[in-house]
């Protein structure tokens, strides 16, 4: 039966940690196919799924031949690494201090550089296009496969948390379909800050089990490890943004 | 090959952004599981350093970085 308290988290890193993701292959699938046409956007995008889907297919059967305490120390270390470099970047966006992912200026910098490649090499225009695409769609999915796999693979939970995954991939093509340009009004650092504290809550979570630790309130501490993780973000946010800080220095 | 160059340093770079960050994360897990598993002590000792260290070092790592950053 499903358990709505690891569920919930579950799912919802998976959508949101996809939705970033998508956002970000969408815009340089969106820049092949405005400068070179949908045919060498769709093929590219179309060959990194299978490149993506083949290597669930072939390393996830796998994951059922290690021991869980050890899958379980794994995935939440790989997790708690993941999720607090998600965390820090966005901490330093909100400040200021590393510039924000900006989709409208990715796009720019994508059309101009298939652009100059496309006048090199006049003959291998859409195989150009199409690698670009398809290295997009690899780079951004391979993190979507990875999330999925680690929130869901530890807890039973890879069929809802591949669901939210295919949700947030529905959701931005169906918005991208209709406004037709980058979507750069997607608040990034805002999501990327929210997910950074629910894949640390869960690597947290899972290292402690991988140990043979039994959490008191078992799935339930997983939201009073957001709650610290969501604080410490918070206070990070307001520690970088704060000028008092220099003067402390 | 560069396609392969490119998939390698996505996946470096997903779990090892900040170096300093990732060998303190690394520690505190390093000495969680020595509280747990190696000592007499609760175990929920050793879950305590894990889930309040690692906030505390993010805290300390942005802290870090902005000073970095200001004073190169």
């Amino acid at each position: 039966m499903l358990i709505w308290s690891t569920a919930a988290p579950a799912v919802g890193a998976a959508f949101l940690a996809s939705l970033v993701e998508v956002v970000e292959a969408f815009t340089i699938v969106l820049a092949v196919a405005t400068l070179r046409g949908w045919r060498p956007a769709a093929l590219g995008t179309g060959a990194a799924l299978a490149l993506l889907a083949g290597a669930v297919l072939l390393l996830g059967p796998l994951l059922n031949h290690v021991p869980l305490h050890a899958l379980q120390l794994a995935i939440g270390i790989l997790l708690l690494l993941m999720g607090m470099s998600w965390l820090r970047k966005a901490c330093l966006r909100s400040a200021g201090i590393i510039p924000l992912h900006d989709e409208d200026a990715i796009f720019a910098a994508e059309t101009a550089h298939l652009g100059g490649a496309v006048q090199r090499h006049q003959a291998r225009l859409d195989w150009i296009a199409g690698m670009t695409a398809l290295k997009g769609v690899l780079l951004e999915g391979l993190e979507v496969v990875f999330i999925v796999i680690a929130v869901g693979a530890g807890g039973g939970l890879l069929l809802p948390a591949s669901l939210g995954a295919l949700l947030a991939c529905a959701l931005v093509l169906l918005i991208g379909a209709i406004v037709h340009r980058p979507l750069s009004r997607v608040p990034e650092n805002t999501l990327k800050f929210g997910v950074g504290v629910m894949l640390s809550a869960f690597g947290v979570f899972w290292t402690g089990e991988g140990f043979g630790l039994d959490w008191p309130g078992q799935d339930l501490a997983l939201l009073v490890f957001a709650a610290i993780f969501l604080a410490a973000g918070l206070v990070g946010s307001t520690l970088a943004r704060s000028p008092a800080m220099e003067v402390v220095r | 090959m560069n396609l392969l160059k490119d998939v390698a340093a996505e996946l470096i770079g997903m779990f090892f952004g900040d170096a300093r960050m990732t060998l303190a994360v690394l520690l505190i897990i390093a000495a969680s599981g020595a509280l747990i598993g190696l000592t007499g002590l609760d175990p929920l000792v050793g879950g305590g350093v894990l889930a309040l260290g690692c906030p505390v070092l993010l805290i300390a790592n942005v802290r870090r970085s902005k000073s970095a950053v200001l004073h190169p």
